[in-house]
């Protein structure tokens, strides 16, 4: 068993699909524990007993619709039109924009593709240096994973099983804690562009409303509808894909319709993959628990780790390990289940532990050696990765600041809760 | 063998609009269940009771053929470690040996599923009510087929562009 699960891993790291990694481990797994390999089929097709799991191909096709609409363009003057005028005002308009962004597109690497082409060059434009904006478009490139209707967050309340609407609530003040400390840097950092202020101009920002009167409602109707628990996830999810494609299709016109299969693959392209994972983890995770590896876990550890807190340092070292070769989808499927046993018995809350574990993922879009925004980032802005690497190094060290404040602060996830 | 290249051609044009037209089928069709359920319910205080059902069943076809179309554009998530380490020659080497593990390992999946549905099929399952599983669920089998399908082919053409020579491939 163990020369198998050697040569799993290793297949894993050779570049072998990971469903076909987990498909085989889950084989296996049954069969070690004389279990009919039937299981596997049983527990894939128990993929359509998953509630609210529709909110992950309607959230991905709406977001994927707002890239390829002109909604960053108007996002990006909407911001500036309001933080532009601050220090550092452009690199805050970046912060925020990304983080909205991403939000409603999965983080998948889309928010750099669609932003970084506007943002990057106007901050050069405006005279910061440019290892800062390459570091800080590619950090803003994952920032807003913790904000509804992100995918990570969706996917964790369907394996996880808890109240998405929970989720959502409880990601709030840990996400605007990232943004607040990478906004007091990028103040701290613009203090010596000697570039003069813009100055606050109520006709630009009257003419940006204007200009976005259509998305501007979007996070009331999907938010409002969520937080005020007036709908469930997925119904929110069909609501916003209904509102962004009468807007940018119907009214606006900016995709066409023959625009509309290309877009509805490349998003369902990314849904297929992430779903197709989820499925197979199901088999694989059933046999673990079949197995009593959690319980396993549980016993060796509780050897050695005693206290919750003690728990919780390893928990992050290990997830910033995990985050650094591992996609973040992935991750939640294969991991979460296991560690939710365990995290109950060092009576950590389900609720935090997610967002620990979300929060400490997003790092790993930015730790080599397979980070994805790094990768996005070089190729996009055509810079050498160990430019991109050392670039982002002083973003990633503020955002492990926050995510270490996340980890031994539970109340900033639970609060908005009580 | 010209012949043969430009049936294998059409073939993968007519497979690529069959994933498209599905998707945006399951797709459309799953927004207006679901957006009609919602009117339903807060308008008219009524809903359908297999409606939620319904929208479960088409995730499943949306995962399934997004996936098939996935594997066609070589999309699936791997860790994607030594493609930045290693030469072209030796990755697209290894890319070939785990890919075709892929298509084994899809293969045992679609026999392993393709099993359980003849089972389903046998006990009279249903779904939405009373209709018979076999069309519901039959996706899943013949999804991961294709996928082994297609893990084969790109076994056989990463094999060809490792063969070629070095001027053929300097063209695009």
């Amino acid at each position: 068993m163990i020369v198998f699960t050697i040569i799993l891993i290793l297949l894993a790291i050779l570049g072998a699909p990971l469903f076909a990694i987990i498909a085989t481990s889950a084989m296996l797994g049954f069969s070690s524990i004389d279990e009919p390999l039937m299981n596997v089929a049983i527990e894939l097709m128990r993929m359509v007993d998953l509630q609210f799991l529709s909110a992950i191909p309607l959230f991905t096709f709406a977001g994927y619709l707002l890239s390829e609409s002109n909604a960053p363009q108007r996002l990006v003057r909407m911001t500036q039109a309001v933080l532009g005028w601050m220090p550092g005002g452009l690199a805050l308009v970046c912060l925020v924009v990304c983080a909205f962004f991403t939000a409603f597109t999965g983080a998948s690497g889309v928010t750099i593709i669609a932003l970084g082409a506007i943002l990057y060059p106007a901050l050069q434009q405006d005279g910061y240096n440019d290892k800062f904006n390459l570091g800080l478009v590619t950090t803003s490139g994952s920032l807003g994973l913790l904000f509804a209707p992100s995918l990570p967050l969706i996917l964790y309340g369907v394996v996880a099983e808890v109240s998405i609407d929970d989720l959502f609530k409880a990601g709030l003040i840990p996400g605007f804690l990232m943004i607040g400390m990478l906004s007091a840097w990028c103040i701290w950092v613009s203090r010596k562009n000697t570039r003069e202020l813009r100055k606050f101009s109520w006709s630009e920002l009257v003419s940006a409303v204007r200009e976005s009167i259509w998305e501007i409602p979007l996070p009331f109707v999907v938010l409002g509808s969520v937080y005020s628990g007036f709908l469930a996830v997925s119904e929110a999810a069909a609501i916003t894909v209904v509102y962004v494609f009468i807007v940018e299709v119907l009214i606006l016109r900016e995709i066409k319709f023959r625009d509309l299969p290309r877009v509805v693959r490349e998003s369902m392209l990314l849904v297929g993959g992430i779903l197709i994972i989820l499925g197979l983890s199901l088999a694989s995770t059933s046999y673990t628990i079949l197995a009593g590896v959690p319980a396993t876990l549980f016993e060796y550890l509780s050897e050695f780790v005693s206290s919750q807190t003690t728990f919780l340092i390893l928990l992050l070292l290990f997830l910033l390990l995990l985050g650094a070769i591992l996609d973040i989808f992935s991750a939640i499927v294969l991991v979460v289940p296991l560690l939710l046993p365990v995290a109950a018995l060092y009576d950590v809350n389900t609720i935090h532990l997610g967002i620990v574990f979300l929060a400490a993922m997003q790092l790993g879009y930015m730790t080599p050696p397979v980070g994805l925004n790094l990768f996005i980032a070089s190729y996009r802005f055509e810079k050498p990765i160990m430019q991109v690497y050392s670039a982002t190094l002083p973003f990633l060290l503020i955002l492990m600041l926050s995510v270490i404040l996340i980890t031994f602060w539970p109340s900033l996830s639970l609060w908005l809760l009580r | 063998m010209a012949r043969l290249i430009a049936f294998f051609g059409k073939l993968d044009k007519a497979g690529r609009i069959a994933e498209n037209v599905a998707l945006m089928i399951v797709l459309a069709g799953m927004v207006i269940v679901a957006f009609l359920q919602i009117i339903a319910r807060e308008v008219f205080d009524t809903g359908v009771i297999w409606a939620n059902e319904l929208i479960r069943l088409m995730v499943l076809w949306l995962a399934m053929v997004g996936a098939v179309a996935a594997c066609r554009d070589n999309r699936h998530i791997r860790i994607d470690l030594l493609s930045h380490l290693l030469p072209e020659k030796i990755v697209t080497a290894i890319r070939i040996f785990v890919d075709l593990f892929a298509a084994v390992v899809c293969a045992v999946v679609a026999w392993l599923v393709w099993e359980f549905i003849k089972l389903e099929v046998e006990l009279e399952f249903t779904v939405l009510g009373d209709l018979p599983v076999f069309p519901a669920h039959v996706i899943v089998p013949l999804a991961f087929a294709l996928l082994s399908y297609r893990f084969g082919v790109l076994v056989i053409k990463q094999t060809l562009e490792l063969f070629t020579s070095p001027e053929e491939e300097a063209s695009p």
